[in-house]
């Protein structure tokens, strides 16, 4: 049986098509204006890539926040929905999954079935989200991808009290006046990030299977923090950014196969 | 006593102009919101009772209760607003007087109260400044003073900020419960507040008088409790159609309000025996607690629970917004001056769950409330309400999320504003939550 998951998300929208039970391929394209466009072009590369059309698919399943502007859906699920089943099917001992994205963080606890039984998401504010290490690394004029590299060389901590993008961009210029090398600033956003994030995975009750997934699960300078802050090591699959579509994919999977009953 | 301040203390000078223009768009916008909830809610049950046209029709802020009110004014009652519930209605409608709540549920008013008061404070607070700032709402121009109970932080200076318009009436009510002089202490505020409503109204509030009262209290809270048990079953009507009823009675006429809610209660009686539910039986059933949410603007929340994909039914609630307004009768022993005037208190203080309280066993009442309401209505998740800058609420969120974690119940902690732009984001949450919920009773 062949199923497919869409991630429409802010940034990006990624599509995973899953063959009976295994991942067979992926894709993606930026959501830019056109969200619907951008998704029919993440599945379209992710079929091509399995040899499949879309008639061979069973179920379309949308997550993310512009899941109602999904082709092709025969359902949606929502995104914490999506990330507990995802990081249950990738790490079965997994019972917090902490997904941060370019707009929004959430962790969510679930069960051994992959099923939510809590969640949190950040509140209303990009300052534990991707898009403030965005911001950070424009301050720096460091590239994105580089500034993870330099926050690992840091030798020590300043730290910055980030409530909101803004108020943290005018922390960092103060640390940039007070001649603070490019490194310990780096840490100090991601420290600050990570600060926010395991608050939010505390309310939730530390458990210690963590799992993080989102295009920030990809940034070594944020997982070095993070796991300080947890004092603990999450584990990360090898495509952190397609846990979402993936997590409908799964979805999709048992909703056709509940279908078939 | 009437005239307004000479110098304002607190509110900035805004010319006729501006209130006009500001006024005209604000309410404009307000009755489309009105409309638009009216309409969804219609929508959300194509077989909504006969009796909820009438709630419709009193809840258009700006409709026909403030036009009775206005020819009730024009005969020479008094009218006295009130920005919290421990205000002792049946004080004031022993004189003679129309009792009414101000608060405002505007969005657009917010704005204008940042002109006074920073952004952190409450929008609750925030949006009925700006209210007054541009005479948005009727109730509020109509009162004729303002009972200003400090209970918050918000509420206390908001009484305080108004006083640059209104007469205002401080009630000072104690932070813990059970002592003796506590109650001693409040009872003392209710009986200077009786006087304090006498002299200004002219009348005499009679022992007969009193009774009256008392006993229409008790009538309207008898059908509200009638309504509130329709909605222990299988659901016979919509959580949204239920809260406009509950909150209707902050400004309406208390005993056509309290016909209208036994006629209410009759069909709803009619449709159960049919079976005729307003959605599957299997729907989760929701309890919110939280800040209060004024009509109309706050009808955000209801409506992405009850619109949502999967769909949430709301069965209850705890809110002074809400069931809180009618929840208690006044339990009186003796039809004594005295002793009514000691049950008013009674009533007003003991069974307040408001998070102002607290006490050796921090503030046992709401926690109690909470947990009876989850068994005898239940309820299968709880949706925490808090808009930014409530502190109280934010602060026992904990304590309450401890509570409902040992009977297993799930409760999402939903902060919001007075706006519109995150509903999108709301939706996300409340429908994760809501798939959360169906995903447990499948399992």
């Amino acid at each position: 049986m062949i199923t497919v998951g869409m991630d429409l998300g802010t940034q990006r929208v990624k599509a995973v098509v899953l063959k009976d039970g295994a991942v067979a391929s992926r894709g993606q394209a930026l959501s830019s204006f056109d969200p619907t466009k951008a998704a029919e072009q993440a599945v379209e590369e992710a079929l091509k890539a399995a040899g499949l059309k879309l008639s061979d698919v069973s179920y379309f399943a949308a997550t993310g926040s512009a899941m109602d502007m999904a082709p092709y859906a025969n359902g949606t699920v929502s995104m914490m929905g999506a990330d507990a089943k995802a990081g249950v099917y990738l790490f079965p001992k997994a019972r917090t999954i902490v997904d941060v994205g370019a707009e929004e963080a959430r962790a969510v606890k679930c069960n051994e079935k992959g099923i939510m039984v809590d969640f949190v998401v950040n509140e209303r504010c990009a300052a534990g989200a991707g898009a403030f290490i965005e911001a950070m690394a424009r301050a720096l004029e460091v590239k994105l991808e580089d500034l993870g590299q330099l926050a690992l060389k840091a030798e020590r901590a300043s730290p910055i009290n980030a409530s909101c993008v803004i108020f943290g961009e005018s922390d960092v210029v103060s640390l940039i006046h007070r001649q603070e090398s490019k490194p310990e600033i780096a840490r100090a956003v991601f420290d600050a990030m990570a600060d926010r994030i395991s608050s939010m995975v505390h309310r939730l009750g530390v458990n210690p299977d963590v799992v993080l997934v989102g295009g920030v699960a990809k940034d070594v300078g944020f997982i070095d923090s993070l796991n300080r802050k947890l004092g603990l090591t999450v584990s990360i699959p090898q495509y952190p950014d397609y846990a979402g579509a993936l997590g409908a994919a799964l979805t999709a999977a048992s909703r056709a196969k509940g279908a078939q009953k | 006593m009437m005239n307004e301040p000479v110098e304002k203390r607190y509110m900035p000078e805004v010319s006729r102009k501006e209130i006009d223009e500001l006024k005209t768009t604000m309410k404009a916008a307000s009755q489309k919101v009105m409309a638009e909830n009216i309409e969804r809610m219609k929508k959300a049950d194509p077989k909504r009772p006969e009796a909820m046209k009438y709630f419709d029709e009193i809840s258009n802020l700006f409709g026909k209760r403030q036009e009775e009110i206005a020819a009730e004014k024009a005969k020479g009652k008094k009218v006295i607003g009130y920005m919290c519930l421990f205000a002792p209605t049946e004080l004031i409608l022993a004189a003679d007087a129309i009792p009414v709540r101000v608060n405002s549920g505007w969005y657009d008013t917010s704005k204008l109260g940042d002109r006074v008061v920073p952004v952190e404070v409450c929008p609750v607070i925030r949006s009925t400044i700006g209210a007054k700032m541009i005479e948005l709402s009727p109730f509020m121009e109509q009162s004729d003073a303002l009972i200003s109970v400090l209970t918050c932080d918000g509420m206390t200076k908001l009484g305080e900020i108004l006083s640059d318009y209104k007469t205002i009436w401080g009630m000072n009510v104690p932070r813990i419960k059970d002592s003796t002089q506590s109650l001693r202490f409040w009872n003392d505020e209710i009986k200077q507040m009786k006087n304090q409503i006498e002299t200004f109204t002219g009348n005499k509030i009679t022992r007969n008088k009193l009774k009256e009262a008392i006993e229409l209290s008790h009538r309207a809270t008898k059908a509200f409790r009638r309504l509130q048990e329709l909605r222990k079953g299988s659901p016979v009507i919509m959580g949204r159609d239920a809260m406009l009823v509950n909150q209707t009675f902050l400004w309406d006429d208390k005993l056509r309000w309290t016909q209208k809610t036994e006629a209410l209660c009759d069909e709803l009686e009619k449709r159960a025996q049919r079976k005729d539910w307003v959605c599957s039986p299997d729907t989760p059933r929701v309890m919110i607690t939280g800040t209060p949410m004024f009509w109309p603007d706050n009808w955000k929340l209801p409506t992405l629970v009850e619109e949502s994909n999967p769909q949430g039914i709301i069965v209850a609630d705890e809110q002074c917004s809400g069931e809180r307004i009618l929840n208690d009768p006044v339990g009186v022993d003796e039809w004594s001056m005295d002793d009514m005037l000691n049950a008013i208190g009674e009533r007003y203080l003991m069974a307040s769950t408001c998070p102002c309280f607290t006490s050796k066993d921090g503030n046992e009442d709401r926690i109690n409330w909470l947990l009876n309401k989850v068994k005898d209505w239940k309820v299968q998740g709880v949706v925490y309400y808090v808009v930014r800058g409530c502190m109280l609420y934010a602060m026992e969120y904990t304590r309450v999320k401890k509570a409902l974690d040992k009977i297993n119940v799930p409760v999402y902690y939903l902060d919001t504003e007075y706006t519109r732009e995150d509903v999108g984001q709301m939706k996300t949450r409340v429908e994760a939550f809501l798939e959360m919920l169906t995903a447990r009773v499948d399992m």
